[in-house]
């Protein structure tokens, strides 16, 4: 009867300790937060320009205009993924940057604009480079 | 009104500050002031980026804390993905 007992009780302590431990990770997980993702919402419409942020809910992504180069755009989307490098309205690069830290998506674009508008050259020194290969400009003519 | 917005997992942390107060002595704004200082060197040492962000004028980098900006915004330490 006493090991009955026991066992039930550990049992219990187990699912309490289970489900604090999934509290735990869904709170500090940013992708699981509204709040997060609301504060990160707010931050993207105050550094936008109203044109970014209107191209942005239509097309999914926001162009960027080089500060060196007026040929140059940088093509950067909504959700997590490589940034392209236009120039002359052809594919060039794909670029990957990220935080070590990770923040709502919408953090993601500020971080992309941000560095790229007053630091590009940083932005360029630490960005991963990536060819766009042949299948990518065959299969995905929406690149070009 | 000034505002310190860090880029974090929370979404933005923030904090606000009052110049014009703090230039005519006012203990509270001066050390709203003063925690944003701390903060902003406390974020860059961890290798966060700033950016004084204002309406109309282009962004632009900045190495030192000003009480006069309207808004910085940090960005966490980036890597190549």
């Amino acid at each position: 009867m006493n090991m009955v007992v026991v066992g039930a009780v550990l049992c219990a302590v187990a699912s309490v300790g289970l489900i604090l431990a999934l509290g735990e990770l869904i709170a500090h997980s940013s992708y699981g937060r509204p709040e997060a993702k609301r504060r990160a919402g707010e931050l993207l419409r105050a550094v936008l320009t109203p044109d970014q942020y209107g191209h942005l809910m239509q097309r999914g992504h926001i162009d960027i205009a080089s500060p060196s180069d007026p040929d140059r755009i940088y093509r950067v989307p909504k959700g997590p993924g490589r940034v392209q490098v236009r120039e002359k309205g052809r594919l060039t690069m794909w670029l990957c940057l990220q935080p070590l830290e990770r923040v709502p998506e919408a953090d993601l674009l500020v971080m992309h604009k941000l560095m790229i508008e007053a630091d590009e050259e940083t932005y360029l020194r630490k960005a991963n480079r990536f060819s766009p290969t042949f299948w990518e400009m065959r299969e995905r003519p929406d690149l070009q | 009104m000034g505002m310190l917005r860090i880029i974090s997992k929370r979404g933005d942390d923030r904090l606000l500050w009052n110049a014009e107060d703090a230039l005519a002595g006012d203990a509270e704004a001066k050390a709203a002031v003063q925690e944003a200082e701390r903060i902003f060197a406390k974020e860059q040492a961890k290798g966060a980026t700033a950016f004084r962000v204002e309406p109309g004028k282009p962004i632009e980098r900045v190495e030192q804390f000003d009480p006069q900006a309207e808004q910085i915004v940090m960005v966490p330490r980036v890597v190549g993905g």
